[in-house]
């Protein structure tokens, strides 16, 4: 069985790119950590634009 | 004695002995480009050419329709119809709905007029009007069969109307019945309108009835109508076929263009019998509708290419669902033909708020899935702003006093206005008088304004923290005003909480929070259907999280590197082709310009940036260059400093300039002073720079603004905002360079946007520093000025593709939030 790998997110306003693989880790959010998991309230680390702000980008 | 019409020069029977009478067409303001053109150039002997024209293609009589919004209809008739009088032979047809237009033009012309039209629209009133001119002046007439109820559409109806007309123009003023030629009314079946599927069948049915039941009169058909949305060349042939049907049902005239009907001997059996399939709905293949079949056989016969089948396709749409798509696509195409079309059948205003406004909801509706990215949008604004410009000539000017008014302002301190033109642009096309006062417009230029103009609403837009602040401040000002007008709040600073907590209590009006230019008119509808509140927010929701490490400890050990130099430096010419690779594409794309991939696919996402995004980023690049619209400079400097507090003490010679700093409420509790060493560590050496792109490209945007060109104005002008980006993070690899700090540079462009590079630069306004004050002492320690760089007393700098930058070299220097 193949692992699925998860779709990472860009920022848009600053082009910070969200990689599920990395988490986030400034903002405690773990490695393995969906986009669409991410703590309500997690902003972008770099501009601190808020997820609407994302586009998904392989 | 036989009905007849008459000029200066010869009698012509209404009943032709072969009939039908033609009626010319092209002498109609709204129905003719041509004839309009010269109308609005008062070129009186071009428009008689027109009438000369058509008599030679055969016309028997003439139309003469001078209606235009904007000019005298009454100046232009009486010039027009003075000059056919006496140069044409052709007697005429007085085509308007105006009773003192149609009074004076009978009055003066030298002959027997038919006048166009007459109808029961009001339930007589109208009618009774001119029925009594037409008698007075011995003059026939044209009678539609409209009721109180609007156009009759079944054969009855028609019948029934008919005979109403009749009733009145002969029973209450003694007309003569072979003076009424009644019009059936003709709707298209070319648009597949499915209502319509029948109607010519219902015409025809009705010409029948109404000669049958009211004996003497006669029938008139508006007969191009029947065609509309057809190719060009297979309408020629369905109106020959339908005017050939329509005079076996007894008709005696049709108002056309005269050239353009073929004898029926012309056309050919097969063509024939494709044409009578689709008048009379006969369906002769189980899958394949008439109408479908009458499309592909003239499609093959024409021997179409694709292309054309295609552009046959979009012909045969009905003209609204086309102006529909129109405003979706964005298309300016055919807009004025679809826009003539359709004037035919309803008012400007009708075509304003049936079809083009809810086209544009439609598209903030995409907009708000996400199924329509903002390029588009505004296209499609754009495509609307035409279409609206379009119109504005045939539309009454009287709307002004009605339509609700709303004052538009970028606040105080704050130059972010595309948002707030973009509010502008959606709120203009739905019909609102829009006052746009601009950017950095203080609270009480916003006052007077208020006072001066009285609008409805009034929407404050601001991009900056500080701008909220501005908005939040001023609230108590604009009721001690009292300005009485509800406030609409937009722009990326704002949250709901912020306007529902901080904002509205203070103002004695709803106070309403907009995430967009949409919700913007939507507030706006809202106000109209007075059902508009002020934003309430439930403070039982989650604090929101701040990024960055809470525990972080600031070594303070790090070496000071060595300056290339003390005080500024002006650089003038940076080559392009060394900023150009730092341009951030990705938030040029997907941000500024706002090509999101959103729903799409990878693929297709790579589709649309390997198609349109990327040739248009170089094509603005190759015409940047080519047209010296980008000229990059930079000032900037080292300086001995060092921490105190919260603060960065400056010193240049001798003087000495204060930078304070704020610091973070929550843990880690960081503050740009931080990353500098107190005079007890030894003092550091702080780098500052203000970069320019210069004034050109900005003159530019402005330009394609007030030209409506609103998507070149936002593609160029997040080129500009880019580029200025790119040339701030050129100079700071430079400083790094220079400072010999670059030691490890980011292998990609990713890498730059995370700042894996040693140090940071802190851009003043940004959350670190958000004190545009300290563009004073910037300006102090670097004179940009030299450069044409000033500074506004509202500390905006000039040109507007300027940035400015404090650099910090510390390695754990890098962006964070207070
Ligand atoms: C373009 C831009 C600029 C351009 C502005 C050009 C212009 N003529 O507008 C330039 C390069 C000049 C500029 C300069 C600066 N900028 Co700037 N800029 C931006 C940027 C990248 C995009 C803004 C934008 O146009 N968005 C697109 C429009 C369509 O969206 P919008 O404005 O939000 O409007 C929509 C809604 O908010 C709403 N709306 C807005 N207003 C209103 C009003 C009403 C009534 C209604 C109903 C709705 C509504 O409807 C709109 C459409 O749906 C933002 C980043 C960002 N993502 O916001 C930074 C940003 C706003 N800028 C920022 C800063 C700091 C600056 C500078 C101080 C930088 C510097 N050091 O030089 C200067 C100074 C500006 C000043 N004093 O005002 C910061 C603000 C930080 C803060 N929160 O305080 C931002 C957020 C960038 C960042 N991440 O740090 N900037
Ligand atoms: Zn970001």
């Amino acid at each position: 069985m193949t692992e699925q790998k998860l779709q990472k997110f860009i920022c848009t306003n600053c082009g910070y790119v969200y990689d599920p693989a990395n988490g986030d880790v400034m903002s405690h959010v773990p490695p393995g950590t969906a986009f669409e998991h991410l703590p309500e309230g997690w902003v972008c680390p770099v501009c601190y634009v808020t997820t609407d702000q994302f586009d998904p980008v392989d | 004695m036989k009905p007849a019409l008459a000029s200066l020069y010869q009698a012509i029977e209404l009943r032709q002995p072969i009939p039908p009478l033609l009626i010319g067409e092209r002498m109609n303001a709204n129905g003719s480009k041509r004839f309009r053109d010269r109308l609005l150039a008062d070129d009186w002997a071009g428009c008689v050419e027109i009438g000369v024209e058509q008599e030679k293609r055969g016309a028997h009589v003439l139309d003469v329709c001078v209606a235009y919004a904007g000019r005298d209809e009454k100046h232009d008739m009486l010039e027009l119809v003075r000059r056919l009088a006496g140069t044409v032979k052709l007697p005429l047809m007085i085509d308007s709905t105006t009773p003192e237009v149609i009074e004076a033009a009978l009055q003066i012309y030298p002959g027997r007029c038919i006048v166009n039209s007459i109808n029961l629209e009001d339930g007589g009133a109208y009618l009774r009007r001119v029925c009594a001119l037409l008698k007075k002046y011995g003059a026939a007439a044209v009678a539609l069969t409209i009721h109180k109820g609007g156009m009759a559409m079944q054969a009855p109806e028609k019948i029934a109307t008919a005979r109403q007309i009749l009733d009145i123009a002969c029973g209450e003023f003694g007309m003569r019945p072979q003076d009424l030629l009644f019009d059936a009314l003709t709707f298209t079946i070319g648009a597949g309108d499915e209502t319509l599927r029948d109607s010519a069948l219902q015409t025809l049915e009705g010409i029948r009835g109404i000669k049958a039941a009211l004996p003497g009169v006669g029938c008139v058909l508006g007969l191009s109508n029947i065609s509309f949305g057809l190719a060009p060349a297979s309408r020629k042939i369905l109106n020959s076929v339908f005017l050939h049907e329509a005079v076996l049902a007894g008709l005696d005239a049709a108002i056309v263009d005269a050239g353009s009907i073929l004898p029926l001997a012309k056309i050919d059996v097969a063509d024939r019998e494709t044409c009578h399939n689709l008048l009379f709905d006969k369906h002769t293949d189980a899958d394949k509708k008439p109408l479908t079949l009458f499309i592909e056989h003239f499609q093959a016969k024409a021997g179409t290419t694709p292309e054309k089948a295609n552009a046959d396709a979009e012909a045969k749409k009905p003209a609204e669902i086309a102006l529909t798509d129109r405003i979706i696509e964005g298309s300016k195409e055919g807009l004025e033909d679809l826009l003539e079309i359709l004037m035919r059948r309803m008012p400007p205003v009708e075509i304003i708020n049936r079809i083009l406004i809810p086209a544009m909801r439609e598209v903030g509706e995409l907009f708000g899935r996400g199924e329509l990215l903002l390029p588009f949008v505004l296209q499609s604004a754009e495509a609307m702003k035409r279409a609206v410009t379009l119109l504005e000539p045939h539309m009454p000017a009287v709307q002004e006093g009605h339509a609700t008014k709303i004052l538009l302002a970028t606040v105080q301190g704050d130059v972010h206005d595309i948002g707030k033109n973009l509010v502008d642009i959606i709120l203009t096309n739905n019909g609102y008088k829009v006052f746009n006062l601009g950017i950095k417009v203080p609270a009480e230029v916003i006052i007077e304004k208020a006072r001066e103009l009285k609008p409805d609403l009034i929407g404050l837009s601001g991009l900056l923290v500080k701008s909220a602040l501005v908005m939040k401040e001023s609230m108590r000002q604009y009721r001690e005003a009292a300005l009485g007008a509800p406030i609409l709040l937009g722009g990326a600073a704002l949250t709901r909480k912020f306007v529902a907590l901080d904002c509205a209590p203070d103002y004695d009006h709803p106070v309403v929070y907009c995430a967009d230019a949409f919700a913007g008119l939507q507030a706006v509808r809202d106000f109209e259907a007075g059902k508009l509140r002020s934003t309430t927010f439930d403070t039982a929701g989650a604090a929101p999280l701040k990024p960055g490490l809470k525990n972080l400890e600031i070594d303070r050990n790090q070496p000071v590197p060595a300056p290339p130099f003390l005080g500024f430096r002006h650089v003038r010419d940076i080559p392009l082709a060394e900023v150009f690779p730092y341009v951030n594409t990705e938030a040029l794309f997907r941000g500024r310009w706002g090509y999101r991939r959103a729903k799409l696919t990878a693929e297709d996402y790579e589709k649309i940036l390997a198609e349109k995004v990327r040739p248009l980023y170089a094509r603005l690049q190759h015409d940047s260059v080519s047209e010296g619209l980008l000229q990059p400079q930079a000032a900037y400097g080292y300086f001995r400093c060092f921490a105190r507090d919260d603060e960065v003490v400056v010193r240049d010679g001798q003087n000495e300039y204060v930078f304070g700093f704020p610091r973070q409420g929550a843990p880690p509790h960081l503050c740009i002073a931080d990353f500098f060493k107190t005079e007890a560590e030894g003092g550091d050496i702080a780098g500052f720079f203000v970069v320019t792109i210069g004034a050109q490209l900005g003159e530019r945007t402005q330009k394609l603004f007030e030209s409506n060109q609103y998507h070149d104005y936002l593609m160029l002008h997040g080129f500009g905002t880019e580029v200025t980006d790119a040339l701030a993070e050129y100079w700071h690899a430079v400083m790094r360079h220079e400072l010999g700090i670059a030691g490890s540079e980011p292998a990609t462009k990713a890498g730059f946007v995370t700042q894996d590079y040693q140090g940071s630069r802190y851009g003043f306004g940004y959350p670190a520093c958000p004190d545009l004050g300290a563009q004073l002492p910037v300006f102090a320690l670097l004179k940009p000025d030299a450069l044409g760089i000033t500074l506004t007393e509202n500390m905006q700098m000039v040109p507007e593709f300027t940035t400015s930058a404090i650099v910090a070299h510390h390695p754990q220097a890098k962006y964070f939030a207070v």
